[in-house]
């Protein structure tokens, strides 16, 4: 299969700082693509590169098959995570600037506006100016400039960030209706767990570094869990008991449960397995890696407990919306 | 460089700035307003003249020897006189720069002046010698107080005139004559005042030519040397010599006119790459086409912007000249050379503007940048007299193969009445494409990397840095 974007040895500095250090990536075509990674990671300077508004200053890039981006930027779609809109103009003449801009003819350019704008929900405001738009409805507008014309590679930065469940529902579930068409499909998130409903890739990067590049499934094989949630029927107070099982190496309590970590090599069904006996329990189930966990695990070098914590709290504390400015 | 793209900016850059309503009106339909209101201001200025002034005038005469002409002089019915001479003097000249046709028009104007000028009423009290001339004061003050005496008063005390002894006569031969003193009531018309200085001036001279035995008729015959209009002869023949107002007039317009256009397309840059940067549109657009493509887009789009404001204004300076039948004073080659400059001035102004709206983050910052270029900008005023006067000097020469001001200097040589020579204009033209270019080079390295930099915002030496790091 042919790559739609490949990246070897790429870096990136603004002055003193390494923004993108040595990022080596190969995106088939066809894929879906998550990059991930806590704010100021290096995701929106290598998704620019990708895009050519950002030059790399050493290594290889190339895109749909071109050695960069200004080659192809017609099948190229693009949502910055800076997404701005002309103010004054109004919803359709924006869109139809785009199309314009972006290589479509004049002809038929109005019926696909419209179908678009039916497709989001918004078929009432092509005769609005942008302003008066709400945030979300922007949003929505900004995501049909950057498909408008049928590209080939969809990159979105932060496509969810600031929209409503609804919408973000509807987004999705037209970023899976083009992945579905055979489109390649790349977004950046810095909330996991969005990557984790769409992405069937999953890029992590981490002070301007891969950390982390395969899919979601051997991502979950290989972060494969010692770790157990139970809920003993008589509550968490047993757990001392549960700590004295056989296998378990400590035992920490959660939201009513228990999270318990297993000793190296031992097998997890045969610890659930004792767990069962040695005490009723309402549940046993194996507690699945959240792609948050993974990364904590990843950039703490596999430290537990308070530290992880810490160091979550740090990466993942829900910030207003911060400014990744030149990064 | 994609030219369908860049057409693309820059037919969005254009409609977005020159077909709003608030560039139409501001630009286009004020100036034209204005123009057309002009009348209406001036007769509406006139008509808010007060009524004429009505009122006694006492004359101290210490000369005894004025009195008899002074009364004369401003006695009712040779004032009105004066002044029906004065509205026939005055349609003569305007009947001679007004084109053929214009009389009825005329004649109606002088008719309204007529019934709107009022020329003051005067009664002429002699006061005898050995009068007090403080009573007299006294008199006057006690009427202001009172406030009673209404303008249409003839016993209102307008003015005391006090002539000296010796203003006729001399005294002693080596000295010179004596003179007047007016004292006048508050808040006069000018034409009252006018009207009573010069009649006490013009009797006194007439006293003074009487007793010297001087014929005054012929005294001003004498002085009167007549001059009919200076002709220049040209390689082409006889032309009208060009008035020291021509001189200056067609230098000045197209001056201002080559400011004005370059400057509101340049701004209006300033201000659609800030906003678009503030905005963050710029990004999106930056995913369709490159920097470049972008940057010579919406300056081209704001050049037709500056150069639809040309078009419209020239067009009116030409047809104002050809209202005056003085279609002579400009010839086709300036108004070429005012496009050509035009466009070279722009693009110098409109990289500086680019350069500086892709490195701010908003129109506040953009200040601090823009104070050195609108200094630039300003430099041809200063240059205006010394190269009017002499458009062929050193300083004139120099100052015009200086870009970015180079256009500017050199539109009042080439419209001053002594033009440059060809080889000169052709050169200067040559340097500034040069600068264009330069100048271009420079605004695309600040603005691609400018365009994405938030946060802090820049100074001239960080702009430099980006110049050398793009």
């Amino acid at each position: 299969m042919s790559q739609a974007v490949s990246m070897q040895g790429v870096r990136k500095t603004f002055g003193p700082k390494v923004a993108v250090e040595g990022i080596d990536l190969s995106i088939p075509e066809g894929a879906i693509y998550g990059f991930i990674g806590p704010n100021g990671a290096g995701k929106t300077t290598t998704i620019r590169m990708i895009m050519s508004i950002l030059f790399p200053d050493r290594g290889e890039l190339s895109v749909l098959g071109k050695k960069s981006a200004v080659e192809s930027k017609d099948r190229i779609g693009y949502l910055p995570e800076e997404r701005g809109i002309y103010k004054k103009m109004k919803v359709g003449s924006f869109l139809m600037h785009m199309g314009r801009l972006k290589g479509l003819d004049r002809s038929g350019l109005k019926p696909r506006v419209m179908e678009w704008l039916d497709r989001v929900d918004l078929a009432d405001v092509h005769k609005k100016k942008c302003e008066e738009l709400s945030k979300g409805m922007q949003q929505k507008v900004q995501f049909v400039a950057s498909v408008l014309h049928d590209p080939d590679l969809i990159i979105l930065d932060e496509p969810f960030s600031g929209l409503d469940p609804v919408n973000m529902r509807l987004l999705r579930s037209l970023i899976d209706e083009e992945h579905g068409r055979g489109k390649t499909v790349i977004f950046s998130t810095h909330v996991m767990h969005q990557a984790e409903q769409n992405c069937d890739h999953i890029v992590m990067i981490h002070h301007g570094k891969k950390v982390l590049d395969d899919s979601l499934d051997v991502i979950r094989k290989r972060f494969d869990p010692r770790a157990l949630l139970v809920e003993p029927i008589e509550g968490t107070s047993r757990s001392h008991d549960v700590a004295l099982v056989e296998g378990v190496a400590h035992v920490t309590a959660i939201d009513g449960a228990l999270e318990v970590v297993l000793d190296q090599g031992v097998d997890p069904q045969r610890a659930m397995r004792s767990l069962l006996d040695s005490m009723p329990m309402n549940r046993v189930e194996i507690k699945r890696p959240t792609l948050e966990d993974i990364f904590i695990e990843i950039v703490s070098g596999g430290k537990r407990g308070a530290d992880a914590e810490q160091l979550r709290a740090e990466l993942f504390a829900e910030t207003p919306e911060q400014e990744e400015g030149d990064s | 460089m994609n030219l369908s793209k860049v057409f693309r900016v820059a037919g969005r850059e254009f409609a977005s700035t020159a077909m709003t309503k608030g560039f139409i009106i501001g630009a286009l339909v004020m100036p034209a307003a204005i123009g057309a209101l002009m009348p209406l201001i001036i007769v509406l200025t006139m008509s808010a003249q007060p009524p004429a002034d009505t009122g006694t005038v006492y004359v101290l005469d210490r000369s005894a020897d004025v009195t008899g002409t002074l009364s004369d002089r401003l006695a009712p019915e040779n004032v009105e006189a004066r002044w029906q001479e004065r509205f026939e003097k005055v349609k003569d000249v305007t009947k001679r720069m007004l084109p053929s046709g214009q009389e009825g028009t005329l004649d109606q104007g002088i008719a309204n002046a007529k019934s709107i000028i009022r020329y003051p009423n005067f009664r002429v009290i002699p006061a005898g010698s050995d009068t007090d001339i403080d009573e007299l004061k006294e008199e006057m003050q006690a009427q202001v107080a009172a406030e009673g005496k209404a303008r249409g008063d003839i016993e209102t005390v307008l003015a005391i005139i006090e002539i000296d002894a010796d203003a006729t006569q001399k005294v002693n031969e080596d000295e010179g004559y004596g003179g007047f003193q007016v004292f006048l009531r508050p808040k006069l018309n000018d034409e009252t005042i006018g009207e009573i200085r010069d009649g006490v001036k013009w009797s006194i001279r007439q006293r003074r030519y009487e007793n010297a035995g001087i014929n005054r008729t012929q005294v001003l015959e004498i002085s009167e040397v007549s001059e009919r209009d200076s002709q220049e002869i040209t390689a082409e023949g006889e032309k009208k010599a060009a008035s020291e107002f021509t001189n200056f007039i067609i230098p000045i317009v197209s001056l201002v006119l080559l400011l004005i256009a370059s400057m509101t397309g340049g701004q209006y840059l300033l201000t659609t790459t800030v906003e678009e940067k503030s905005n963050r549109v710029v990004e999106v657009i930056l995913s369709a086409c490159s920097p470049m493509e972008l940057m010579t887009g919406k300056i081209l789009g704001q050049m037709f912007v500056g150069l639809s404001l040309l078009v419209v204004y020239s067009w009116l300076g030409i047809f104002a000249l050809i209202y005056m039948e003085r279609q002579d004073l400009v010839s086709l080659s300036t108004i070429v050379l005012i496009f050509v400059f035009f466009i070279l001035a722009y693009f110098m102004f409109a990289s500086l503007m680019a350069a500086i709206g892709s490195a701010v983050n908003e129109m506040r910052e953009a200040q601090s940048l823009m104070t050195p270029v609108i200094l630039l900008m300003m430099l041809p005023y200063f240059f205006f007299m010394p190269v009017i006067r002499a458009p062929n000097s050193m300083l004139s020469t120099v100052t015009s193969f200086i870009p970015p001001i180079s256009p500017f200097i050199m539109i009042m040589r080439v419209a001053s009445n002594d033009p440059p020579p060809v080889w000169q204009t052709g050169l200067v033209i040559l340097v500034n494409a040069v600068a264009v270019v330069i100048f271009l080079w420079l605004a695309a390295k600040v603005f691609r990397v400018g365009l994405l930099m938030f946060g802090k915002p820049p100074n001239v030496r960080t702009l430099i840095k980006w110049i050398r790091m793009a």
